[in-house]
Order: C-alpha cells, then sequence, then structure tokens
C-alpha cells in the first residue's frame, strides 16, 4: 500500500466569474501522505477550497493530475466520483449538512447505510463513534434539537465512522465559538494521532492551522509555503 | 439501494411541510374520491342502458328469422319443435321467452295508432321489463289469454281504459290482413312512456290463432353470467340451423356502442382529474427539492447515487399520492354505498334520461376494476409527476450546492 494519500501534479483550474476568468489554482503540486494532518490556509480567492474540492473530487482541474489513494479522478466518470467519495473519503463541511429529519444517530448511521453495511454494525459503529465524541445522550436529538458545536461533533463522527482514506474539512471551526473550536480541533488531532486519520482542512483560522502538522498557504492559487518542505530545506 | 433509508427519509421529509403537504394530501383525496364517485355513477348509467336494452325484449341472446331485423313481419317466423330447448348448462340461464312480435295498427273507438304486437307466455317474460312493470287491471293469465295489455301512455292516447275493447290489424301468415277484437286486461307502467305507446301484449298462444300459424318470431334468452354469452351463443347458433343468432351487442349496437364509448370517457375522465392534479404535485415537488438543495448538494457530495436521488423523491410523491389514494377511495367508497346507495332520483328529468337509455333512478355501480384503475394509475401519475423534479434534484451540481 502507498503511503501516499494525495498526489496532485501541476492542477490548474480557472472560473468565470461574470465572464471574468478567475484562477483559483495556478500549477499546483501537492502531496499528502498517509496520517498527515495538513491545514491549507490563505485568504479568500487563495485557491485552498478550490484545492480541497480537486482533492475530493467535487470539482474537477483544467489541467494537471489529482489522485487520491493511487486512484486517478481525472478519469473518474461522476458516478465512479460517487463510489470514491462515498467509500475512502469523509468529509466535515462549514455548515455541518446534517440532514435534519434523521437524529444524531441516524445521521451517523448514514454514510454506512449508503456503503451497505449491516443494521446491527452500523448501529454499535456510530453508538461507539458518539459516546467517543461526547455525544453521549444526544443520540436520539435530531441536528435542530443540538448546538453548532455539537452538530459539527456529529457531523465528524459522521465522516470517520467508516474510516475513511482521508477526511476533508472545509472551514470546521467557521461557525463555532473559539472553545468550542478548540474542542473540535483537540478531537481531529486525537483522531490523527490515535486512530491514524488523514485530514486536509481549508481554513483561515489561525486556531485551526495551529493544530494541524503541516501548514500549507496558498496566494493567488499557488503553494507559497509549505511546512514540510520547510523542515525537509 | 437502500430503499429502506430512502424511504424513511422520503416519509419524514413529508413531515417538514406539514401544511403544505397536508393541502396536497387533501386535494389528492378529494380528486380521487371524486373519480371514484363519478366513475360508479357513469358505471351505473352504463348498466342502466345496457340493463334496458337487455330486458327491452331484447334479451342477452336472440334467435331470429332471418332478414326479420330488417323487416319484422309475420313472413319471417318459424316455428318450435316440441324439444326446442338445446342442453345448455341451466345455472347460465336466467329465462327463454318464444315470442310472437309483429307490427299492427290498433283502434279504439276514438283513436288509432301503429304499434308492436306482442304475443307472450307470461310466466316465461320474467326476463323482461314486462316482468316488473306496474299493472292497472289484470295482468296477461296465461299463453293462451286472449286480452290485452296495453301501455298507460298508449291507453291515454287511445282515449280508452281497462276493460274496453280495442280493434287490432295485422298480416296473416298468408299475406291477408287479420282483424280481431281484444278486451283490454290491464294497462302497464313502464319507467318513461316510449315502452308504453310501443308494445301491446297478448297471449302467444291467442296471437297464433289470429296469424293461423303456430309460429313465433323470436326466441329471447336471458343470461345468468353474461360470461357464458360467446359459448351459449356458439351452441344456440349449432342448435337453431338456418335461423339467426344474434347477442344484444348485434341487435343494439347503439347501446353497445355507448357501453364502450363509456369504458373510455371514464378513462377520459381519470385523465383529466389526475392530469389537473399532477400539476399541483409537480409544483410542490419542485418547491421540496429546490428548499433542499443544499441537502441534496451534500448527499451528492457524501456519494449518494444520482438514481438514489430520484429514488428518494420518486418515493416522497409515491408516499403521498399512496396516502392520498386510499383515504380517497375509502371516502369514495363511503359516499357511493352510504350516501348514494339508494341511486339518485332523476324522474324530474325522466323523458331526457329515457332517450339516453336510462332508469329514472341512477344507482351507482362500484367496479373493483375501476378501483384497481384509479390507484394504478394515481401512483403511475405520482411516479410521473416526481421525474421533473427529481431530474432536477440530480442537475444539482454538489459544489454549488453547498457553497449557497
Amino acid at each position: 500500500m502507498s503511503d501516499l494519500v494525495v498526489r496532485c501534479q501541476s492542477v490548474s483550474r480557472t472560473y468565470q466569474d461574470d465572464s471574468v476568468p478567475v484562477r483559483a489554482l495556478v500549477n499546483v503540486d501537492f502531496e499528502v501522505h498517509r496520517g498527515e494532518f495538513v491545514s491549507l490556509a490563505g485568504p479568500s480567492g487563495s485557491g485552498k477550497s478550490t484545492l480541497l474540492n480537486v482533492i475530493g473530487g467535487l470539482d474537477r482541474p483544467d489541467e494537471g493530475t489529482v489522485e487520491v489513494d493511487g486512484v486517478l479522478l481525472n478519469e473518474l466518470s461522476e458516478s465512479a466520483l460517487s463510489d470514491l467519495r462515498l467509500e475512502r473519503m469523509g468529509f466535515v463541511f462549514q455548515a455541518y449538512n446534517l440532514i435534519p429529519v434523521l437524529s444524531a444517530l441516524e445521521n451517523v448511521e448514514f454514510i454506512m447505510q449508503l456503503q451497505g453495511v449491516p443494521a446491527a454494525e452500523r448501529h454499535s459503529r456510530s453508538t461507539a463513534m458518539l459516546d467517543e465524541l461526547g455525544l453521549t445522550g444526544m443520540a436520539d436529538r435530531r441536528p435542530g434539537e443540538m448546538s453548532g458545536g455539537q452538530q459539527q461533533r456529529v457531523a465528524v463522527a459522521r465522516a470517520i465512522v467508516t474510516h475513511p482514506v482521508l477526511l476533508l474539512a472545509d472551514e470546521p471551526s467557521a461557525n463555532l465559538d473559539s472553545k468550542t473550536t478548540e474542542e473540535l480541533l483537540k478531537l481531529l488531532r486525537r483522531l490523527n494521532e490515535e486512530q491514524g486519520v488523514t485530514i486536509v482542512t481549508a481554513t483561515h483560522d489561525p486556531l485551526v492551522m495551529s493544530y494541524a502538522k503541516r501548514q500549507v498557504r496558498l496566494r493567488d492559487g499557488e503553494i507559497i509555503e509549505d511546512s514540510a518542505h520547510d523542515e525537509a530545506a | 439501494m437502500p430503499i429502506n433509508l430512502l424511504l424513511q427519509l422520503s416519509v419524514r421529509n413529508l413531515f417538514r411541510h406539514k401544511r403544505r403537504n397536508l393541502m396536497l394530501l387533501l386535494a389528492i383525496t378529494v380528486a380521487v374520491a371524486g373519480v371514484v364517485v363519478t366513475n360508479s355513477l357513469i358505471r351505473g348509467m352504463q348498466f342502466d342502458m345496457r340493463e334496458a336494452a337487455v330486458a327491452n325484449l331484447t334479451g342477452h341472446i336472440k334467435v331470429l328469422a332471418p332478414g326479420y331485423l330488417d323487416d319484422p313481419n309475420i313472413e319471417k317466423s318459424f316455428s318450435l319443435d316440441a324439444d326446442w330447448q338445446p342442453e345448455v348448462p341451466a345455472e347460465a340461464i336466467e329465462g327463454w321467452a318464444p315470442r310472437i312480435r309483429i307490427p299492427a295498427v290498433i283502434m279504439s273507438e276514438r283513436e288509432t295508432r301503429g304499434v308492436q304486437f306482442v304475443g307472450v307466455d307470461p310466466s316465461r317474460e320474467g326476463i323482461s321489463f314486462l316482468g316488473d312493470v306496474a299493472i292497472e287491471g289484470e295482468g296477461l293469465a296465461d299463453a293462451a289469454d286472449g286480452r290485452v295489455l296495453v301501455g298507460a301512455e298508449l291507453a291515454r292516447q287511445l282515449e280508452t281504459v281497462v276493460g274496453r275493447r280495442l280493434v287490432l290489424i295485422t298480416q296473416g301468415l298468408d299475406g291477408r290482413n287479420r282483424e280481431a277484437g281484444f278486451r283490454i286486461a290491464g294497462t302497464y307502467d313502464a319507467e318513461g312512456t316510449g315502452l308504453e305507446k310501443q308494445f301491446v301484449f297478448t297471449g302467444v298462444e291467442a296471437l297464433q290463432s289470429l296469424v293461423e300459424a303456430e309460429v313465433v318470431t323470436e326466441v329471447s334468452i336471458k343470461l345468468k353470467d353474461e360470461k357464458s354469452e360467446a359459448s351459449i351463443k356458439e351452441t344456440l347458433t349449432g342448435f337453431f340451423t338456418g335461423l339467426e343468432v344474434m347477442n344484444w351487442q348485434e341487435l343494439e349496437p347503439q347501446a353497445a356502442a355507448m357501453f364502450v364509448y363509456v369504458d373510455s370517457a371514464i378513462f377520459i375522465w381519470f385523465l383529466v382529474i389526475m392530469g389537473a392534479l399532477i400539476f399541483g404535485l409537480v409544483n410542490t415537488l419542485i418547491t421540496a427539492v429546490m428548499e433542499r438543495i443544499k441537502e441534496f448538494g451534500m448527499l451528492r457530495a457524501v456519494g449518494m447515487k444520482s438514481g438514489a436521488v430520484i429514488v428518494q423523491v420518486v418515493l416522497e410523491s409515491t408516499v403521498i399520492m399512496l396516502v392520498g389514494v386510499a383515504v380517497g377511495v375509502v371516502i369514495g367508497w363511503l359516499l357511493t354505498t352510504q350516501w348514494l346507495g339508494d341511486g339518485i332520483d332523476l324522474t324530474a328529468w325522466a323523458q331526457g334520461i329515457e332517450l339516453a337509455g336510462m332508469r329514472s333512478v341512477l344507482t351507482p355501480h362500484l367496479l373493483m376494476q375501476d378501483i384497481i384503475l384509479v390507484t394504478v394509475m394515481s401512483l403511475f401519475f405520482g411516479v410521473l409527476a416526481a421525474l421533473y423534479p427529481a431530474w432536477r434534484a440530480v442537475k444539482i451540481k454538489p459544489l454549488e450546492a453547498l457553497r449557497r
């Protein structure tokens, strides 16, 4: 099994914004190894979210190649990309994006249901995950009955309960206060250190960056700083 | 595809907007109940027309001499042997009625009319309208009864009453006119005046004496089970060689055509109602999809297949349609059997509805096949209505949806 989880080579992506081309990524070369906790940082429009989306198969590059866990994403159909996201990736979104009509437990079980995991196994894994993330007693609550921090923890539980190869988190702390953000980051770090979950997060929050083992800074679609390279140097 | 999960999501999503979906459910229920009730009334009208056609001395099957339909007279008659009834399953036949039915002129002291003079065996006429009519005076006693039974309307036109004598002129088998006086045994009151003006009855043996021939012009057969019509007709055709054996559709083509037309009318009526309803359903589903763009984006982002998204939207439509149809059918059934069970009295329009071959009381007739049609087609429409909203949901790009 390769140690490389993400490999982006010469990735470029240009958007049309009111007919004006905006270069979101310019010839980006980027790699993530198994077990890394990487933060993609930069100001708005720097390309961090675009890079995260390209890695997650939610967006396609105009040029260059993207490989995740040895699979070349450029050649995959939408359906195959969908399968790849389902089986190998976990997503944590800025706005939690839990399903409002499902309870916390059902939200955590949701992706496993899509994967076809048997009910008993789903239930035990989800319950254990909620307990592990400090959500004991919240299993039957719906998202509307929980705080933002609790919802984000449910979102994290949903993303990692399937043991994904890669956890992608886009501005996970954007809607949280600093105390809840810190709790979330401790949780992500623990998952990274104890369970070896590979995490890539896009953020402009210095606190999030400080918790990541590797910081990558982007500006105008280019990587201008990568702590991994700096350490190697 | 995790159908249980999708079904669970669909049902719960319906409860997210209770008022809106309740209104939609109400619309479906009213439409389905309305279709069930109107279908049952249309069926009632349809069966009325058929019953009237069959009871109007036609029967389900009739044996006639060749050419009688084109030129009905005593020359187009035939004689019956002593064992004239073929062997057919007794449980399939309600009754047989041999008759002479010939044109005649009827005269009272004041008026003259043209009529159909019908010689019958009263004991066999339970299969025709004659078995149901109200009689003032007396009915015919037997096949040898030489009195006449005239319609109440004809008696009024002839300005005569029960007990008086009438003169009837008709043609004998030898081509010469026969004329005889008949005392009025009674007057009959059929539904509407058409039959009353048309038919004058006497005993079949009495009429045979008048025309001086032991013949009949028709044998009418009424069936208990119409499904056996084809096989019985085939048996009769083989038995009555040289004669024409015709079913009621051939004898009453206009009524038969109406019968078929009503089948189509029911289907068209259903399409019109459900067609109108489908716009409301599509609109509601599109609104539901558009409100949940971000949610659908997330579902697609985490790996839900487009097929599953389609199934989820279709299930939402199907579930609400299923509930609406079930409630609508039950309400429609209750309205049909409880409220309209005794029929709708149309006496005020008796003359008009008589022309359409209907009775003055319209009794609804609820058929299982119509309920199945409504149920199956409603569910089909439910799926159809969901396809466009489902397509809209599938076209949602996860990235764009999540950015909202």
